[in-house]
C-alpha cells in the first residue's frame, strides 16, 4: 500500500479540504498529511494519501473531475518516510504557532471553542462515519489553545449521539462488556481498532500523524460519550497512553470507570 | 396429570401434523417474541411510570398473548389426532391471562437497568414456567372424546427446555448490541416456546374414550379460535412494524 501525493489547485480554499477529503474517503483512502497554501490561481492543496492500489485510478478520476479542482497532479511516494522529511501541516498554520506541548493530548487546559464545535457537528452527523475531514477542519478552525478541548467536546458529542442512535436499547453493562459490544463496533466504523483488556489500540489514526499533533482527545471524548449511559456502574474515563504522532506504531487508549 | 398406561385397554390415537402450520407456529412465536423484546428493551428508557407500565404491558401482551398463547393454539390446529376438539372458554382465557401476566413480570424484572444473573435466572425461570403453564393449561382446556396422559419425564424435559432457552434468549436480548440483538434473541425465544410445546406434545398420549365430555358443545371451536389467532397475528405484525418505523424515524431525526 504505497503513498500517493496529490497536488490540487483550486480557485477558493474555503471548504476545499473537506470536500476533497470526502472524495478521498469514498475511495477507501486515508489522509496521511495535507498542506494548504495560497496560490496565484487561488489555493494549492497538497495531500499525502494512503489506500489500496486498485482504487487509485477511480480516485484519480473522481478528483480530476471534481468541480473544485482546476489542476491536478499525482505522484507516488515511498510509504515509509523518515520522520525528518515529514512537514506537519499544523506547524505551517497560524493556529499551531503556539501549539500545546505534546503530552499525549493533555497539553491544553483551555476551554473548548463551543461555537466552532456546534457549527461543525451537524456536518459531522451528516457525513458519519466519514468524519475526519470535518475534524481536521475543526483543528484548523479553533485557536491552538482550544484545539484539544474542542476535539474532546466533539468526541463526546459524537459518541453520545452514536450511542443513542445505535446502542441505546439493552441493559447497562460492565466496562469490559461495554467496550467489547459498544465501543469496539462503534470505533470500527471510524478506524482500525483492537481491544486488549481495557485498552483500545487504534492503527493509522488520521488525526495523529507522525510529527504532527495528537488528535487522541477526540477518541477519548468519543469513548466517554459513547459509554456515559451504558455502564452499570461508574463514569467512563478514557486517556491516551501512547500516540502514533510520537512515533508509536499505534495510538493506545486506556479506559476505566 | 395422569401417567401413561392408564386405560390402556382403549386404543391410542396418533398425532399427525400439518407441517405448514407447524412452521407458522414458529413464525408466530418469533414474531411475538420480536415485538415483546422491542417493548421490553424500552422499559429502561421510559421517563414516566406510566410509560414504563405501557412498555411492560406491551411486552407481556406480545410475549404471552402472541408468542406463547397464539403459538400454542396454532400448533394445536396443526395437530390432528382423529377426534374433533373444542376448548373450554374459561380455561383457555385463563391460559392467555397466565401467559401475559407471567411474561410481564419476567420482562419487567429483567428489563430495568443492569442485567444481573439473579434477575436473569429468575426472569428466565418465570418465563419458562409461564410457557409451560400456558401449554398444559391449554391442553387441559381441550374438550374431546379422548383422554390425555403424559410421560412425566418428557414433561420435565419440556419445562427445563423452556426455562433454559428463555434464560439464554433474555440474556442475549439485554446484553448483546447490534443487528442480531433483537432478531437473534427472538429466534431463540421462539425456539424456547416451540421447543417446549412440541416436546410437551411428545409427552402426551391420547386415548380414545368413546364419549364426548360435558361442555363440549359450549367450547370454542377451531374456526373461532382461528379468527382470534388471525387477529392477534395481525396486531403483532402491526405493532412490530409500527415500533420499527417509529424507532427508525427517531434514529433518523436524532440530533447530535
Amino acid at each position: 500500500m504505497a503513498e500517493l501525493e496529490v497536488r490540487v489547485i483550486s480557485e477558493r480554499r474555503e471548504g476545499l479540504l473537506v470536500e476533497l477529503g470526502r472524495v478521498v474517503s469514498e475511495h477507501d483512502h486515508v489522509l496521511v498529511r495535507q498542506r494548504l497554501a495560497p496560490d496565484t490561481q487561488g489555493a494549492s492543496l497538497t495531500l499525502v494519501l494512503r489506500g489500496p492500489d486498485e482504487r487509485r485510478a477511480a480516485l484519480e478520476r473522481a478528483l480530476g473531475t471534481h468541480p473544485r479542482v482546476v489542476r491536478l497532479e499525482l505522484a507516488p511516494r515511498e510509504a515509509a518516510m523518515p520522520p525528518d522529511e515529514v512537514v506537519p501541516v499544523a506547524a505551517e498554520l497560524p493556529q499551531a504557532v503556539s501549539a500545546p506541548p505534546k503530552t499525549l493530548g493533555y497539553g491544553a487546559a483551555s476551554a473548548a471553542d463551543v461555537v466552532q464545535v456546534e457549527h461543525m457537528l451537524p456536518s459531522l452527523a451528516k457525513d458519519y462515519p466519514r468524519i475526519f475531514p470535518w475534524l481536521i477542519n475543526l483543528e484548523y478552525a479553533v485557536a491552538a489553545e482550544a484545539r484539544e478541548a474542542s476535539l474532546h467536546l466533539a468526541g463526546r458529542r459524537a459518541g453520545a449521539w452514536v450511542f443513542r442512535r445505535d446502542f441505546l436499547f439493552g441493559a447497562r453493562l460492565a466496562l469490559g462488556d461495554a467496550l467489547r459490544r459498544i465501543a469496539l463496533p462503534a470505533l470500527r466504523e471510524l478506524v482500525l481498532v483492537e481491544l486488549h483488556g481495557h485498552q483500545l489500540h487504534v492503527r493509522g489514526c488520521p488525526l495523529c500523524q507522525p510529527g504532527g499533533l495528537s488528535g487522541g482527545r477526540f477518541f477519548c471524548g468519543f469513548v466517554e460519550g459513547l459509554l456515559a449511559d451504558a455502564l452499570a456502574g461508574g463514569v467512563p474515563r478514557a486517556s491516551e497512553v501512547s500516540c502514533h504522532c510520537h512515533g508509536e506504531p499505534e495510538c493506545v487508549f486506556k479506559v476505566g470507570s | 396429570m395422569e401417567s401413561r398406561g392408564k386405560g390402556s385397554f382403549m386404543q391410542d390415537m396418533h398425532q399427525h401434523y400439518n407441517y405448514l402450520w407447524v412452521a407458522l407456529s414458529y413464525v408466530v412465536a418469533v414474531l411475538g417474541s420480536y415485538t415483546a423484546l422491542q417493548f421490553a428493551l424500552g422499559i429502561r428508557l421510559a421517563r414516566t411510570p406510566r410509560r414504563r407500565w405501557i412498555a411492560v404491558a406491551g411486552a407481556g401482551a406480545a410475549m404471552g398473548g402472541g408468542a406463547i398463547w397464539a403459538m400454542h393454539f396454532i400448533a394445536m390446529l396443526a395437530c390432528s389426532i382423529g377426534a374433533q376438539a373444542t376448548y373450554d372458554v374459561m380455561l383457555t382465557g385463563i391460559s392467555a391471562l397466565l401467559a401475559i401476566v407471567v411474561c410481564s413480570l419476567a420482562l419487567a424484572m429483567v428489563g430495568d437497568g443492569a442485567f444481573r444473573w439473579s434477575h436473569g435466572l429468575g426472569a428466565g425461570t418465570l418465563m419458562g414456567l409461564g410457557i409451560a403453564g400456558t401449554h398444559y393449561l391449554g391442553m387441559s382446556a381441550m374438550l374431546m372424546s379422548a383422554r390425555v396422559s403424559y410421560d412425566i419425564r418428557i414433561v420435565a424435559l419440556s419445562v427445563v427446555t423452556a426455562v433454559l432457552a428463555s434464560t439464554v434468549a433474555l440474556w442475549l436480548a439485554f446484553n448483546l448490541r447490534g443487528r442480531l440483538q433483537v432478531l437473534g434473541s427472538a429466534l431463540v425465544l421462539g425456539a424456547a416456546v416451540c421447543g417446549m410445546h412440541y416436546i410437551g406434545m411428545g409427552a402426551a398420549t391420547f386415548t380414545e374414550r368413546g364419549t364426548l365430555p360435558a361442555g363440549f358443545d359450549q367450547g370454542v371451536g377451531g374456526d373461532h379460535l382461528g379468527r382470534v389467532i388471525f387477529a392477534i397475528v395481525v396486531a403483532l405484525l402491526v405493532l412490530a412494524l409500527g415500533l420499527s418505523i417509529v424507532r427508525q424515524y427517531r434514529r433518523a431525526v436524532l440530533s447530535i
